[in-house]
């Protein structure tokens, strides 16, 4: 495929890969990304190589497979969010909250506090937060949020 | 992270080693989320240049250094 036909592919494969997330709360598989758009299942690894190339989404550095695609997990995380019956994960506070504003959604997040473990409520109600007060901690300024995508 | 309180940011940060960032309200947090993830699942996203990312921070008063991709 020609650099310009590979961009609009890969655009396409994210938003298939967003909607796995969104509907199921789970990355979806390389099998299910080829059928959703009838391709060879070698055409959709490249295309998530290159989608993580540009920071689009995470690949596990060990086996490939998709790990995030912000604000998603793809693995369990302390971030616990509830959309309705949906069950989803978040790699920090903030991905947490980016869920319900992703979704355009209602929904509940548990968590702990990072002070001393206890657990902690947030529901966003009516498009407003409520539950428990906190603060979150963005520990590494913006400039350098692509050191370590996981650690951000 | 979510802590109770900035001290408990700093604790945490100094037992590892490392500097504390920035420590934001969860209202603040919540208003990020909303301009930095409303659009994302839109067929049409294209991610945001630094530009346009800087504009979202901006526009939820997030104007520090820690802020900007040209520090």
């Amino acid at each position: 495929m020609s650099v310009a036909a590979d961009a609009d592919f890969d655009w396409r494969l994210r938003t298939e890969v967003y909607r796995g997330f969104a509907d199921e709360g789970r990355a979806p598989s390389d099998e299910a990304l080829a059928a959703a758009l009838a391709v060879e299942r070698d055409a959709i690894r490249a295309g998530l190589e290159r989608l993580h190339d540009r920071h689009a989404l995470l690949l596990d550095p060990a086996d490939r497979s998709i790990r995030m695609a912000n604000p998603f997990s793809a693995v369990p995380t302390p971030f616990h969010v509830r959309i309705g019956e949906r069950r989803y994960w978040a790699n920090c506070a903030w991905r947490a909250l980016g869920i319900p504003a992703a979704l355009h959604a209602d929904g509940k997040i548990d968590a702990t506090y990072a002070d001393d473990g206890d657990p902690v409520a947030i529901a966003i109600a009516n498009g407003a937060l409520r539950g428990d007060s906190g603060i979150v901690h963005f520990p590494l300024p913006v400039a350098r949020w692509y050191d370590d995508q996981i650690e951000t | 992270m979510l802590f109770r309180s900035e001290e408990g940011i700093v604790v945490w940060s100094r037992r590892r080693g490392r500097t504390s960032g920035e420590a934001l309200p969860l209202a603040t947090v919540w208003a990020l989320a909303q301009a930095w993830y409303g659009d994302r699942l839109r067929p049409d996203f294209r991610g945001r240049s630094q530009a346009d990312a800087e504009a979202i921070f901006r526009r939820v008063g997030l104007t520090s250094a820690f802020w900007a991709f040209d520090r």
